[in-house]
C-alpha cells in the first residue's frame, strides 16, 4: 500500500504546473514602479542602457526582465493568462499575437493616453505601421521598430567567384547552385528559416512577390490557388539543396551566427539582423556585407514588414506610470538615440532626421536603407494567415513546409496539408 | 562478476548467528493521538495536489477561454478531440519512444557503472562526487549546452567528427535521428545519477550468498544474474520507478533544444501540452492533455508497483 502511495504521489505531482498558472497573482508594488517584460531583441538591447535615464527623470522605477524570445511569449502569456498585475509593459509582436491577445482583453488600449499627450504625436507614426498596431479601431501597443525581410549576401565571396547577385526569384537558386558549385560545397550558399513557427516570416515574400495571398477574400486558406505548390517547391528546394544542414531547425539566431562566421554567402533575414552580423565584436564578415532587396517574383518584389510593439496590460495596476514609460521608449528623442544601435525607427520624422541619415555612412548601411524603405512601401503586413490562431497556424505552415524541406512529402501534399490545417483555424475567426 | 568488498559495518559472520536485528515499532496510523500531527501535512498536501488536480479534470470538461472566462461543461468533447487528433498519438509515440530508449539504455549502463563505482579503489570518492555533476546541473543548462554542441555547421561534435573522417551528423535537424539526439543528452545527464543509486544497492548487498556461490564453483556471469541481479531488485525497481516518472513527463531538455520539431519528431505530450495551453492558447484542451499523461504515469508506475510487489512475495 505504502509503494501505491508513493508511485500515486509521485504520478500527481506533475500536473501542478499548469494549473497553478490559472490563479491569480500580484506583485502590488509602489504606483510609480512598474514591471516590463522583453523579448531578447536588438531592440531590447539598445533601449536596456537607456532606462536609467528615464527612472531619473520620471521618477518611475522600472523593473527589467529579458527573455529569449520564446521564453518571453511564455512568461507574458503566463502572466495575462493568470490575469497578474506583476507584469505592466510587455513586447508584443501584434502582427503574430495580436487577434489573439486582443480578443482575450489582455491589451489595455492607448488612445485615451495618446489623444492626452500633445508632445506624443501618433500621427507620426506611418500608416502601415499604425494599422499593425490597431485592432478595431483600438491602439493595443506603440510600434518600437520596422523590419523586414532582405537579402545580405557577401561582396566579397560574390567578387570572387564572378557571380551577380540574384534580383529575381528565378535567379536566386543558380545563384545559389553556383555558389555551391564554385566553393566546393565548403560554403552554405543561402541560411535561411527552417524551423516551423518561424519560417513563415521568410516565406511569405516568396509567396506575396509570385502574387499569391494567404487567405482568399473570404477569409477560408488559399493554398488550393495554382501556383501555391509552385511556391512552396521553390522555397523548400532552396533550404534542401543549398541551405545549412539541419535547416529545419533554424531560425534568425543560427542564420545569422551562420552568416556572421563567415559561413554562409547568403542569408534571408530580417532587416534587424544587420545589428548584429555588421557588429565588430560578434561578427567576421563587418564590410563585406551587401544588402539586396527580396528578389522579385512575376509580382515585383513583395517582402514582409512588420513591427515590434510595447503594450501594456490590461492587468496592470501603474497604468499612469506604464503609460509614461511607453511615451518615453517610443517618443521622438527616444526612437532617434536607438538609431545609433541599429534600430530602424518607425517614425517618419526620425527615419527622415539628419542625425539619422548621416549616420548610414558606409555602402553596407545604405543598401540596408534602401532596402528597409522598399520593404515598408511595397512590404505586405500578412506575416502569416492572420487570425486568433495565428500561432498555431504558423505552426501547420511551417510544419507542411518542414516536411518537404527533409524530403517526406512534395510540394502539391504539403500545400493541400496546409489548406486543409488552416481551414478550421480560419473558420474560428468568425466566431 | 565478483562481489566487490563489503563497506564497514555491514554483517559479517556465519550465517544464523547473533541476535535477530531489533524490530522498529510502527505507528499505528489508527491511533487517536497521531491526528493532530498529521493534520497539517494532509491538509498541504491536499491544496497543494488534489486541487490543482481537481481543477485540471475540471477544465478539461469545460470550456475555458483565454480571456479567463469559462463557458462550462462541454462534457467529453476535448477527450474526443484529443483521441481524434494524430498529433496526440505522435505525442504518446514519442514519448514512449524516449521512456524505453532511455529507461534500458539508463538502467543497463548504470548497472555497469555502479558495479565499477562500487569497488574499493582509490579516488573513488571523487570519481563519484564528479559523476553528479550531470544530474545536478540544471536541465535547461544541459539543453543550451548540448545546443552549441550538436549545432551542425558549427558545434563542437560534428567538429570532432570530422577530424576522425566521419561525415557530419545532423543531430537535431533530422526527424529520424532528433529523437536519438535527446535520448543521448538524457543518457549523459541521467546515468550517472542511476549509477549511484546502484553502486550504494550493490555496496549494501549480504556477502554471504556470494560466497556460497563462489564455493559451489558459480561463474562470475552466473553469480551476477541469479544472485546479484535478484537482490538488488529492490534498489533497481526504485531507480527505475524515479526515472520513469521523470521520462514520461520529458519536457525540459526538449523545449530548450527542438520545441518538439522536426516536424514533431521530438513532441513529446508534455511538450504538445504545453503548446496547446501557452502558444495555442487552448488551456481546456491542455488540461485533457496533462490529464491523458497523468493517466499514463499511474499506468506505469502502477505497472512498476506491481512488479516489484509480486517479486517481493
Amino acid at each position: 500500500m505504502r509503494h501505491k502511495i508513493l508511485s500515486a504521489g509521485l504520478a500527481l505531482a506533475l500536473v501542478g504546473g499548469l494549473a497553478a498558472g490559472c490563479g491569480g497573482g500580484d506583485s502590488g508594488g509602489s504606483a510609480n514602479e512598474i514591471s516590463l517584460v522583453m523579448s531578447n531583441h536588438p531592440w531590447q538591447k539598445a533601449i536596456e542602457p537607456l532606462i536609467p535615464e528615464f527612472e531619473k527623470a520620471s521618477g518611475v522605477t522600472v523593473k527589467v526582465q529579458t527573455f529569449a524570445e520564446q521564453q518571453a511569449r511564455d512568461k507574458i502569456s503566463l502572466n495575462l493568462q493568470s490575469r497578474s498585475s506583476s507584469m505592466d509593459v510587455f513586447m508584443t509582436l501584434p502582427s503574430r499575437e495580436g487577434l489573439q491577445f486582443s480578443k482575450a482583453g489582455y491589451y489595455a488600449p492607448l488612445d485615451d493616453y495618446t489623444s492626452k499627450s500633445a508632445a506624443y504625436d501618433a500621427a507620426d507614426f506611418p500608416t502601415a505601421v499604425k494599422t499593425g498596431m490597431t485592432i478595431q479601431d483600438k491602439m493595443i501597443a506603440a510600434p518600437v521598430n520596422v523590419e523586414g525581410v532582405v537579402l545580405y549576401y557577401r561582396t566579397d565571396l560574390f567578387e570572387q567567384y564572378g557571380i551577380t547577385p540574384p534580383k529575381t526569384l528565378d535567379e536566386l537558386p543558380t545563384v545559389a547552385a553556383a555558389i555551391k558549385q564554385k566553393s566546393g560545397g565548403k560554403v552554405t550558399p543561402i541560411a535561411l528559416r527552417g524551423q516551423s513557427a518561424a519560417l513563415p516570416f521568410t516565406f511569405g515574400p516568396f509567396l506575396h512577390s509570385q502574387g499569391l495571398e494567404w487567405t482568399k477574400p473570404d477569409g477560408t486558406p488559399n493554398f488550393d490557388a495554382p501556383g501555391a505548390a509552385d511556391v512552396i517547391n521553390r522555397y523548400a528546394t532552396l533550404a534542401k539543396d543549398y541551405g545549412p544542414p539541419g535547416v529545419v531547425n533554424n531560425t534568425f539566431t543560427q542564420s545569422s551566427a551562420l552568416f556572421a562566421a563567415g559561413n554562409a554567402a547568403m542569408e534571408l533575414e530580417s532587416s534587424n539582423e544587420i545589428s548584429s552580423i555588421n557588429d565588430p565584436k560578434t561578427s567576421k564578415v563587418v564590410g563585406k556585407i551587401g544588402v539586396l532587396d527580396f528578389p522579385a517574383g512575376t509580382a515585383g518584389s513583395k517582402s514582409t514588414v512588420l513591427s515590434w510593439g510595447i503594450a501594456m496590460s490590461s492587468y496592470s495596476k501603474h497604468k499612469d506610470a506604464a503609460w509614461k514609460f511607453i511615451e518615453w521608449a517610443t517618443g521622438k528623442a527616444t526612437q532617434l538615440k536607438l538609431t545609433t544601435s541599429g534600430i530602424a525607427p518607425p517614425r517618419t520624422s526620425v527615419a527622415q532626421d539628419k542625425t539619422y541619415t548621416d549616420t548610414l555612412n558606409t555602402d553596407t548601411l545604405q543598401q540596408w536603407s534602401k532596402a528597409l524603405a522598399n520593404v515598408q512601401t511595397n512590404g505586405s503586413t500578412e506575416v502569416g494567415p492572420v487570425g486568433v490562431s495565428a500561432p498555431e497556424m504558423r505552426k501547420v505552415v511551417g510544419d507542411a513546409i518542414g516536411k518537404v524541406i527533409l524530403g517526406q512529402s512534395d510540394a502539391t501534399a504539403a500545400a493541400r496539408e496546409i489548406q486543409d490545417g488552416l481551414t478550421p483555424l480560419l473558420a474560428k475567426n468568425a466566431g | 562478476m565478483t562481489k566487490p568488498p563489503a563497506a564497514s559495518g555491514s554483517s559479517s559472520g556465519e550465517p544464523g548467528a547473533g541476535a535477530p536485528p531489533p524490530r522498529r515499532r510502527r505507528v499505528d496510523p489508527t491511533a487517536r493521538g497521531v491526528w493532530p500531527f498529521a493534520l497539517p501535512a494532509v491538509l498541504v498536501t491536499a491544496v497543494l495536489v488534489l486541487v490543482p488536480i481537481a481543477y485540471t479534470i475540471w477544465l478539461s470538461v469545460s470550456d475555458r477561454q483565454s480571456d479567463g472566462t469559462n463557458s462550462g461543461f462541454l462534457g467529453f468533447a476535448n477527450y474526443a478531440e484529443m483521441f481524434g487528433n494524430p498529433q496526440f498519438w505522435n505525442s504518446l509515440k514519442v514519448t514512449l519512444f524516449l521512456f524505453v530508449v532511455c529507461l534500458l539504455v539508463e538502467t543497463v549502463l548504470g548497472l555497469a557503472l555502479g558495479y565499477v563505482m562500487s569497488l574499493d579503489v582509490p579516488g573513488r570518492r571523487i570519481f563519484q562526487g564528479m559523476m553528479l555533476i550531470p544530474a545536478i546541473t540544471a536541465s535547461v543548462a544541459v539543453g543550451l549546452v548540448w545546443l552549441l554542441i550538436m549545432d551542425p555547421s558549427l558545434g563542437a561534435a560534428n567538429q570532432i567528427l570530422a577530424k576522425v573522417g566521419i561525415d557530419p551528423v545532423v543531430w537535431l535537424g533530422d526527424p529520424d535521428i532528433a529523437p536519438w539526439s535527446i535520448a543521448l543528452v538524457d543518457i549523459w545527464q541521467w546515468t550517472p545519477f542511476m549509477a549511484l543509486i546502484i553502486s550504494a544497492g550493490i555496496r549494501s548487498l549480504p556477502e554471504e550468498p556470494f560466497e556460497a556461490a563462489a564455493l559451489d564453483g558459480a561463474s562470475g556471469w552466473r553469480t551476477a544474474w541469479n544472485i546479484g541481479l535478484p537482490l538488488l531488485r529492490p534498489v533497481l525497481t526504485v531507480a527505475m520507478l524515479l526515472r520513469t516518472v521523470d521520462l514520461v513527463r520529458f519536457f525540459d531538455t526538449i523545449y530548450i533544444m527542438t520545441q518538439g520539431g522536426p516536424v514533431n519528431s521530438t513532441n513529446t505530450l508534455n511538450v504538445y501540452g504545453y503548446h496547446a495551453g501557452f502558444v495555442d492558447n487552448e488551456p481546456s484542451y491542455a488540461a485533457t492533455l496533462q490529464i491523458a499523461l497523468l493517466v499514463l504515469v499511474i499506468v506505469i508506475a502502477g505497472v512498476f508497483t506491481w512488479f516489484r510487489q509480486r517479486a517481493a512475495r
